[in-house]
């Protein structure tokens, strides 16, 4: 492994932790902007909590450590299914949930543009996949 | 798709965990490797390959 290699892990090992920290800073920042401080400092909280107990977690995990450095392409292999699997299941929900909005009488907000954002994101994707190669 | 990877790994006496190590991957994919679980990539089965100082179809052979 190369030095640039080995900065590039660490640089990795750092992003979803600090990915977490950054939304429990949105968090906060929504509570503090929206008058809901209590929420805003639990939220913090809980997505710096989850982002120590990532690192923590990641000594005893070689799943956890995958997940964070992406070395091993298996473990990345999982964690590409576990989205696509994940996405598929907030997909339907969506669907579902603008089924019934619809056929309570009301307009299918925000469901329906939800379902355009999911449906146009894979259409870029497979696109932009589809170009790359 | 069978493999030799057990075999070569013990052979030299080596650990799941240190041929992982020495490959850039974790000791579990190196266990799935073996028994079959996970068909790894061409790069990593050269990677594999260059490791034992054999060539992919001395390590991976295709059963069907």
């Amino acid at each position: 492994m190369t030095t640039n290699d080995t900065q590039k892990q660490s640089t990795r090992q750092w992003m979803l932790p600090g990915f977490a920290v950054a939304i429990g800073i949105a968090y906060l920042i929504a509570g503090l902007v929206g008058d809901e401080v209590g929420f805003g400092l639990f939220g913090l909280a809980l997505m710096v909590t989850v982002a120590v107990a990532l690192l923590l977690v990641r000594r005893r995990s070689e799943t956890v450590q995958g997940l964070l450095d992406r070395r091993d392409e298996r473990i990345v292999q999982i964690d590409v299914k576990a989205t696509a699997f994940a996405g598929s299941v907030v997909t339907a929900a969506v669907l579902i949930a603008f089924i019934v909005e619809i056929a309570r009488g009301n307009d299918g907000s925000p469901y329906a543009a939800l379902g355009a954002i999911g449906g146009l994101a894979y259409l870029a994707s497979v696109v932009w996949h589809r170009v790359r190669g | 798709m069978r493999n030799r990877v057990r075999t070569l790994r013990q052979k030299r006496g080596m650990s799941q965990a240190a041929l992982g190590a020495a490959l850039g991957v974790s000791r579990q994919t190196i266990n799935s490797i073996e028994t079959g679980r996970y068909l790894p990539s061409l790069p990593l089965a050269l990677a594999i390959a260059h490791h034992f100082e054999l060539i992919v179809e001395e390590i991976f052979d295709d059963d069907e």
